[in-house]
């Protein structure tokens, strides 16, 4: 009896520590008054102000676009990288670029970030690309460090994957780019969709990268809402940050989904 | 009347001037500096189906890929139909493989699983289509064709990948463990029906197998392989019943072996003086050997005969005591203790279905064979 309670004591006060403030976060920004501590009442007007504000609109809109487009070259990149760890045998370097591949997994942001801007710097310096900091330096930024996560996706399912498939393709006359594209990727697509989502994510979440490379007029959704919490907590900053909770649940959730798929002939 | 067919018709590697259809010769395959194949040489006949039986890491599966192109091979040379294949990859190759986990492409129908290698070459959909449905007939799929594989079962998935690797009418079939992954009973039936489909077809056949069952009722001829090295090759009776060393008597089929020492060498018979054996052993021919030799003699189990009364003769008769019988239903394993302290296997066919005299454990026999019944082995 004892310890058929003890269980589910734990995990409600286990789950309660990791979600109370984003509950509490969620609830207020239904509040009606402007003081984000007191409760007066329901009320959506947070959500409507925060529509009509520009510059929160335009630096969304802004972070979605790098988001999409870091995503997108991260996946081909990472693909590339797990394809090259996976099946191009041993060759010279292998186990370096596996520790090198994984490294900004581990590598906090600061450092990562502050060498990006040194590394632009340096290049707008020498050959005049990429001209300022913009849209470009934070993409090329994300991408870095998203392709890491998509590489050790990617690098996991095509382990799993039976090289025989690839033999047989072969065998059965398909030359090795068509191997790749009849074979190869509609098996590990689930593994490139969970990446994509994954690498997605993370660009739309970052701001201490974003903060090092962007420049001005190329706020990013994070780096916004950091600049006006520093004002003082105002109760749209809430709704915003509820609405990006829903949207990162939701790619988390599909990364997730999409990666426990598995083919089930095995 | 049926004429009476000669032996170098359907047995072309007994013909000195057949021409052979796949020609390995001095093939070596090294990983860093594991020989995986060891200096083989081999040919192999069309319409032949030609079983490489050796146990994990013989060096058969090696082989087999570098028939079909997935491994280089460090030295020596691989011709199929005349042709050099070198510098030719997988995919120009006129060689289909079935693979041991059969490598259906999950995200494929099983119709569209056989039609890949069509699609290929580039066939006209009408050809590609009746060449899908002619296959599915002959391995009982048309009922399955819009199935996905893990929507089949191990004996469907099994016909799926033969009907694949056969699509493209292959001059030659690679099948590795074929039979694997089925269970005893499928795997029977399973050994009959591809037996049938080579010779409707007429291709040649080379099978990988660990399982020397399956090699003997499947193959014309059979290369028992150990070490990267081939063995014997023969046909399966030749394997069987004249083996060549004493690892193939041991590798196919169970064997009783007795080291001795010749004493007489005559050309048409020599004897063989065997502490092991309890007894002189007579073999009724000649022997390339030496007096003083020390050799070996292997018979196999179900060519002695057990009896409570001392048989005639002075050779080939030694005297045990029964310590074991295993009962299989069409025959008895028995285990016999011989007065020297060596454990020999002898079989008996149960012809008759009950027995109330039959020999049984704790019993004294005499065991003895006639002067042709085993080999005398050398190495």
């Amino acid at each position: 009896m004892r310890r058929g309670l003890a269980l589910p004591i734990i995990a409600v006060l286990g789950f309660a520590f990791l979600y109370a403030p984003i509950i509490s976060l969620v609830v207020f920004s239904f509040n009606e008054s402007r003081l984000v501590t007191v409760w007066t009442g329901f009320s959506l007007q947070w959500y409507a102000a925060l529509f009509q504000d520009s510059q929160i609109v335009s630096a969304a809109i802004l972070s979605l676009q790098i988001a999409a487009t870091s995503a997108t070259i991260a996946t081909v990149l990472g693909t590339l990288a797990g394809l090259a760890l996976t099946r191009l045998g041993r060759f010279r370097g292998k186990t370096a670029l596996t520790g090198m591949v994984s490294a900004p997994l581990v590598m906090p942001e600061v450092i990562t970030g502050l060498s990006l801007l040194l590394l632009f710097v340096a290049m707008e310096a020498t050959f005049g690309w990429p001209s300022g900091r913009g849209f470009t330096t934070i993409v090329l930024a994300h991408t870095t460090f998203c392709m890491a996560y998509v590489t050790v996706v990617v690098r996991s399912r095509l382990i799993d994957m039976d090289r025989s498939l690839d033999e047989a393709a072969m065998d059965l006359g398909a030359t090795p780019l068509r191997v790749f594209f009849d074979i190869t990727l509609p098996i590990i697509s689930p593994a490139l969709i969970s990446g994509w989502l994954l690498a997605f994510t993370l660009s739309l979440d970052d701001l201490v990268i974003a903060s090092f490379v962007s420049g001005p007029g190329s706020s990013t959704l994070p780096m916004v809402i950091f600049s006006k919490i520093r004002l003082g907590v105002s109760p749209d900053v809430n709704a915003l940050a509820t609405i990006i909770i829903v949207v990162v649940a939701i790619g988390v959730a599909g990364a997730t989904w999409f990666g426990m798929r598995k083919p089930k002939n095995r | 009347m049926k004429k009476p067919q000669i032996a170098a018709d359907t047995r072309p590697w007994r013909d000195v001037d057949a021409k052979p259809f796949v020609r390995i010769a001095n093939v070596t395959k090294t990983f860093g500096d594991v020989y995986a194949v060891d200096d083989v040489s081999l040919d192999i006949y069309k319409g032949e189906l030609f079983c490489l039986l050796g146990g994990s890491g013989s060096g058969k599966s090696t082989l087999l890929r570098m028939l079909a192109g997935f491994e280089t091979i460090t030295s020596g040379t691989i011709e199929i139909d005349g042709q050099d294949m070198a510098n030719v990859p997988p995919y120009e190759r006129p060689v289909n493989m079935m693979f041991q986990s059969y490598a259906l492409f999950p995200h494929m129908s099983v119709e569209n699983n056989i039609a890949y290698g069509l699609k290929r070459e580039g066939l006209p959909k009408g050809e590609i289509a009746d060449r899908v449905a002619e296959l599915l007939k002959l391995t009982r799929l048309e009922n399955f064709k819009a199935r996905k594989p893990h929507q089949l079962s191990g004996g469907q998935r099994q016909r799926v990948a033969l009907a694949r690797a056969l699509a493209k009418r292959p001059k030659l079939l690679l099948l590795d463990e074929p039979l694997g992954a089925l269970d005893k009973k499928l795997r029977e039936d399973t050994q009959y029906e591809l037996v049938k489909i080579q010779e409707t077809l007429g291709v040649t056949f080379v099978v990988v197998t660990h399982d020397q069952e399956e090699a003997m009722s499947l193959a014309t001829r059979i290369g028992v392989m150990t070490d990267g090295k081939i063995a014997q090759i023969g046909e399966p009776q030749e394997i069987y019943e004249f083996p060549n060393s004493r690892f193939v008597a041991g590798f196919v089929g169970s064997v009783n072996m007795f080291e001795g020492t010749v004493t007489e060498d005559e050309d048409d018979h020599i004897r063989i003086a065997s502490q092991e054996a309890g007894c002189d052993i007579y073999v009724g021919h000649g022997v390339d050997c030496a007096p003083e030799q020390i050799l070996w003699y292997a018979v196999r189990p179900e060519k002695m005969v057990l009896s409570r009364e001392r048989p005639e003769g002075d050779a080939n008769i030694t005297h045990g005591f029964v310590q074991d019988v295993a009962y299989l239903g069409d025959m008895s394993v028995f285990r016999i203790l011989l007065d020297s302290g060596k454990r020999v296997h002898v079989t008996q066919t149960n012809s008759s279905r009950y027995d109330p005299d039959a020999i049984s454990w704790d019993e004294k026999v005499y065991i003895s064979w006639a002067s042709d019944a085993g080999a005398v082995l050398t190495s």
